[in-house]
């Protein structure tokens, strides 16, 4: 089972073996907790999306198309933080005060890296290039899949966001 | 080498992915050029930070709560079935589905003989009805018509028969009556003319022969003579002799008489 393929295991789950989805969890939710972390910089809010986002895994997985996992998974966590965000924004605050709010309070913890402030400075999607093909290893094909893109146009932005990113970086440090 | 190209490469330089000839191109211009190596060395200081960047791992919370969630949905919906049960059951479901339609169609037939007969049975029975009821209209205006004073009517009643497919005997009594006792001699030879049509009724045929003793008109008594002697009546051999040795018979009446009565006898 633990040498089985990521598609190989979640089309076992589409077919209704849910059990296989744990060795899917263990494989996956570290990095789609830290990929949310990163864009919110929220670790509750981060906990409760990644668990939604493997919830859907089950609830939806006759849908699975048997693409490429990662970028399904992806997709998933990308449009669930998105759907948060809209909902917040929509009833209270907007993305950036709320980040910015986190910041302010959590500042002094460890988890927040120079890079961390400097990649929190970047728009949210220059943000989302950066943490999902530096920290995650996506590459820009999947990557590509997962913003609705194509590859070239994802190699361009990606490239002119780690500028950015670089540029902010050194000026802080 | 384009200046520009070189910065360009140099994330990719950095993350293995170029190829030998062009890792030489850029490691010999890096040599010659200050401000490509100072873009190398902050690129390399990005680098860094983003390998040193460390995982971080969410609480155990979160997979405790996860894996609760899967035994929940595995309670809510015990139907985790096999392929071949899966196959079985659209079997199944198939076999249902072809068995409703096979039901709705028998349905569907049946009702419409059903319907189809009842209707049937309903429509024969009006029909029936309608008949009766246009014979007895038809006969009553016919009756009537025979009694009217004009004579034109009075053929235009005679001429109704034709009407009938079977007149039965009140109408043909009435006709024959015509025949035989209208004062009208039009009217008396239309009657002659129709009833010719049913000469296999003996009703018909008996008043032929009493109306060839009676008939004084000469036309009427030829026509008489030869419908006679077109069914070879026997019966009326008498009658045709009768009116032979009357004086007053038209001469060319008895010529026709003379005609006819070797064929009879």
């Amino acid at each position: 089972m633990e040498k089985l393929t990521d598609e190989i295991l979640m089309a076992k789950v589409a077919n209704g073996n849910l059990d296989v989805l744990k060795v899917l969890f263990e494989r996956h939710h570290k990095h789609v907790f830290n990929f949310l972390h990163k864009m919110s910089g929220d670790r509750m809010l981060s906990e409760d999306i990644t668990q939604e986002v493997f919830y859907k895994l089950m609830k939806y997985g006759a849908s699975y198309n048997n693409g490429k996992f990662v970028s399904w998974l992806f997709t998933i966590a990308r449009n669930s933080l998105n759907t948060h965000f809209r909902r917040v924004s929509n009833t209270t605050e907007n993305i950036e005060t709320i980040h910015h709010k986190i910041l302010l309070e959590e500042e002094q913890e460890k988890d927040y890296s120079d890079l961390y402030f400097a990649i929190n400075k970047l728009d949210a999607s220059d943000r989302e290039l950066v943490i999902l093909s530096r920290f995650q290893e996506i590459k820009y094909d999947d990557l590509a899949e997962i913003i609705g893109s194509t590859p070239g146009a994802v190699k361009t932005k990606v490239s002119r966001a780690l500028k950015k990113l670089k540029t902010i970086y050194l000026q802080n440090s | 080498m384009e200046k520009n190209h070189i910065v360009e490469l140099l994330p990719e330089y950095l993350d293995h992915l170029l190829n030998e000839a062009q890792k030489k191109t850029i490691e010999t211009h890096l040599k010659t050029c200050n401000s490509c190596s100072q873009e190398l060395n902050a690129l390399k200081a990005l680098w860094s930070a983003f390998e040193s960047e460390k995982e971080i791992s969410p609480s155990e919370k979160l997979k405790a709560n996860f894996f609760e969630q899967i035994k929940l949905e595995k309670k809510n919906s015990p139907k985790v079935v096999s392929m071949s049960s899966t196959a079985f059951q659209k079997n199944r479901n198939w076999t249902n589905f072809f068995l409703k339609i096979a039901a709705s169609v028998v349905l569907l037939v049946g009702v419409y003989f059903f319907g189809k007969q009842q209707q049937g049975q309903i429509s024969s029975k009006e029909i029936a009805q309608l008949t009766n009821e246009s014979q007895a209209f038809k006969q009553t205006a016919m009756l009537s018509l025979m009694g009217n004073k004009s004579a034109s009517k009075r053929i235009q009643g005679v001429h109704f028969i034709e009407e009938f497919n079977e007149p039965d005997e009140a109408i043909v009594r009435a006709l024959a009556d015509r025949m035989l006792n209208d004062e009208n001699t039009n009217v008396r030879r239309t009657a002659v003319e129709v009833l010719s049509e049913f000469t296999s009724s003996e009703i018909v045929k008996n008043s032929f022969i009493k109306a060839l003793k009676m008939e004084k008109d000469p036309g009427i008594q030829i026509t008489l003579i030869q419908v006679l002697g077109k069914i070879q009546e026997k019966k009326a051999a008498a009658s045709m002799q009768y009116l032979l040795e009357q004086d007053d018979t038209q001469p060319y009446v008895k010529e026709e008489l003379e005609l006819v009565l070797p064929n009879i006898i």
